[in-house]
């Protein structure tokens, strides 16, 4: 029997409503997401500009309003969630943001930063609080004097430690990294996910780890998702999909990652076209003014394809996924 | 033969507040005709401000200490008067930006953008101008190039913004190309298009590039030579397979072990 996930998604819909010049447009952001991440469980969504990765992470953290679907959290129902059931749910859940630069309030010392939550939730109060702060500090790699700084005298990697120790502050059980080591320069980037990997094996963290990069993402995660266009295309546990990339997108996102080698330099042919292009989606499948399979065809646009199972937990939205594609 | 560019002991320095902060430290190196070099490191290391010393557009608050000399095309630009280094940016020297969406005029159309650059470099016929850059507009895959001629550039994507960035900058076919991040905040499948279509255009038109990355993946991708910068040095010079087969300072091979790469055991 498969343990319950602590957070299941299913058929999640967000619509975004805009007004330029003072027309109403809707934009479909996310359009019928479901996944489950198990407790423990380090889920990866990627995709490039636009596709619903943000959107659907925000919309797990009950902060901004889902338009359809549910999701359950620990089986209780998350869309059910108000006032202060809510408030106290917050602490179980936290986020650390892609950008330090503006995710920390530059007016605020790093300690009222990573004491604030504590201090919300009521966890610390008087000279607990800074006792805890320091030790925070001291587990992202950071000294308990760092408190007095504030976010200006820090490097990128140094805020991006608060960022983190902010949101472990409350002892949450679920992280939400939200494109959390993009910003930062390599050396530090490789540091602050061997630092997450470190805490969430530590903690007994259950992450969803947002990223636009591949390649940063096979090392942490169990299981990745892509995202296009604000559907899962694909999923499935992180060595099924880099070993046997089903669908045409995420090959073509493999093969966009540069070589790290120079000896295996090849002709590539890029993927045409943009994903944040806007416009009108054809029927179908929204992938298709830009798919490269050889087997495509009308059929792809009769219905947007459905994930169906290709082995055990690997599942892809491409009526081709089967047929060779070169 | 002599290098198309060579940079001697150049120093950049910004004026602080309580001191000046050295960006780029004493550094040399040359650029051969018709080469890809890559500049390689993280943030602060100084290779922007290289850039920009080049092309002669450091901001007013920068230094650049005598006793260095940036010698291109035999002549040193750092003693070039500034009406006669405009004349050489755009036509001889050109560069491309990180962020397109910052580079380019928001409130003129894409195409007078780049006709611009024929217009200033004496092209008299405005007709004629605009179809070099209808030309060039194609060349560099807006499909629709007449139409997205008279785009403004929040209407374009970001990668269609870069593929004007490159008509504009190689447009009178220049001998170098400073490309500073110019694939950096592209999504990962725009970004190999736009990589693979600066390879293309480099290779038709014979122009040297300097490029700088903080990506090794790229460097690896595109470049013969690599320069890696740390705190305003170049640390380690080598050809790019040497680079990543036998690097010799230890912050290339911090650099090396630290770049995000697909394992794959196929």
């Amino acid at each position: 029997m498969t343990p319950v996930p602590l957070l299941s998604v299913r058929d999640l819909r967000v619509r975004h409503q805009s007004s330029g010049f003072g027309i109403a447009k809707t934009t479909v952001a996310v359009d019928g997401v479901s996944f489950d991440i198990g407790r423990g469980d380090t889920f990866a969504l990627v995709g490039e500009s636009g596709c619903g990765k943000t959107t659907t992470a925000r919309a797990v953290l009950r902060l901004i309003d889902v338009s359809g679907g549910t999701m359950r959290y620990d089986g209780d129902d998350l869309l059910a969630m108000r006032g202060e059931t809510l408030r106290r749910h917050r602490k179980r859940m936290q986020i650390v943001f892609q950008d330090p630069f503006t995710s920390l309030n530059p007016r605020h010392t790093v300690g009222a930063i990573v004491g604030e939550g504590l201090i919300v939730h009521e966890l610390a109060r008087g000279s607990e609080v800074n006792a805890r702060v320091a030790q925070l500090l001291q587990e992202v790699g950071l000294e308990p004097a760092d408190a007095t700084r504030r976010p200006a005298e820090l490097s990128g990697g140094q805020r991006q430690r608060v960022a983190i120790a902010r949101a472990l502050a409350v002892d949450p059980e679920f992280l939400v990294l939200d494109e959390a080591v993009s910003a930062l320069d390599v050396t530090t980037q490789a540091q602050v996910l061997a630092l997450i990997a470190r805490l969430r094996d530590a903690r007994g963290l259950t992450c969803l780890f947002i990223a636009h990069n591949l390649a940063v993402v096979q090392q942490v995660a169990t299981a990745v998702a892509v995202m296009y266009r604000g559907r899962i295309v694909e999923q499935g546990p992180t060595a099924a999909l880099f070993e046997t990339p089903a669908h045409p997108y995420t090959r073509a996102m493999l093969d966009a990652v540069p070589v790290s080698d120079p000896r295996d330099r090849r002709e590539r042919t890029p993927l045409a076209g943009d994903p944040d292009a806007g416009g009108s989606l054809p029927p179908g499948c929204a992938f298709f003014p830009r798919c490269p399979h050889l087997a495509k065809d009308d059929a792809c646009l009769a219905a947007v394809p459905d994930l169906h199972e290709l082995a055990d937990g690997h599942l892809v939205a491409c009526t081709k996924a089967a047929a060779p594609s070169l | 033969m002599t290098p198309l560019l060579s940079v001697e002991n150049l120093r950049v320095t910004y004026a602080g507040r309580d001191a000046d902060r050295i960006a780029v430290d004493d550094i040399s190196f040359t650029v051969e005709p018709g080469e890809i070099v890559a500049l390689v490191g993280e943030s602060g290391s100084g290779k922007t401000a290289t850039g920009l010393a080049i092309m002669g557009i450091l901001s007013p608050n920068a230094r650049v200490a005598p006793g260095g000399a940036i010698r291109f095309e035999g002549r040193d630009l750092l003693a070039t008067p500034e009406k006669e280094l405009r004349d050489l940016r755009g036509r001889r020297i050109s560069m491309v930006f990180q962020e397109p969406a910052a580079a380019l005029n928001p409130v003129m159309r894409v195409g007078d953008q780049v006709a611009e650059v024929a217009l200033v470099h004496g092209e008299r016929d405005r007709h004629a101008a605009r179809s070099r850059a209808v030309e060039m507009l194609v060349r560099v895959g807006l499909a629709d190039a007449e139409r997205q001629y008279r785009s403004y550039p929040h209407e374009l994507s970001g990668g269609m913004r870069q593929r004007v960035m490159l008509a504009i900058a190689l447009l009178l076919k220049p001998a170098l190309v400073i490309a500073d991040e110019p694939t950096s905040a592209l999504d990962v499948t725009v970004q190999a298009q736009v990589l693979s279509l600066l390879l293309d255009l480099q290779r038709e038109s014979q122009t040297a590039v300097l490029f700088i990355t903080h990506d090794l993946g790229v460097v690896a991708e595109t470049c013969s030579r690599a320069l890696v910068m740390r705190a305003g040095a170049i640390v380690e010079a080598a050809s790019v397979d040497d680079l990543f087969h036998a690097p010799k300072h230890p912050y290339t091979r911090d650099l090396l072990a630290a770049m995000p790469r697909i394992v794959s055991s196929r």
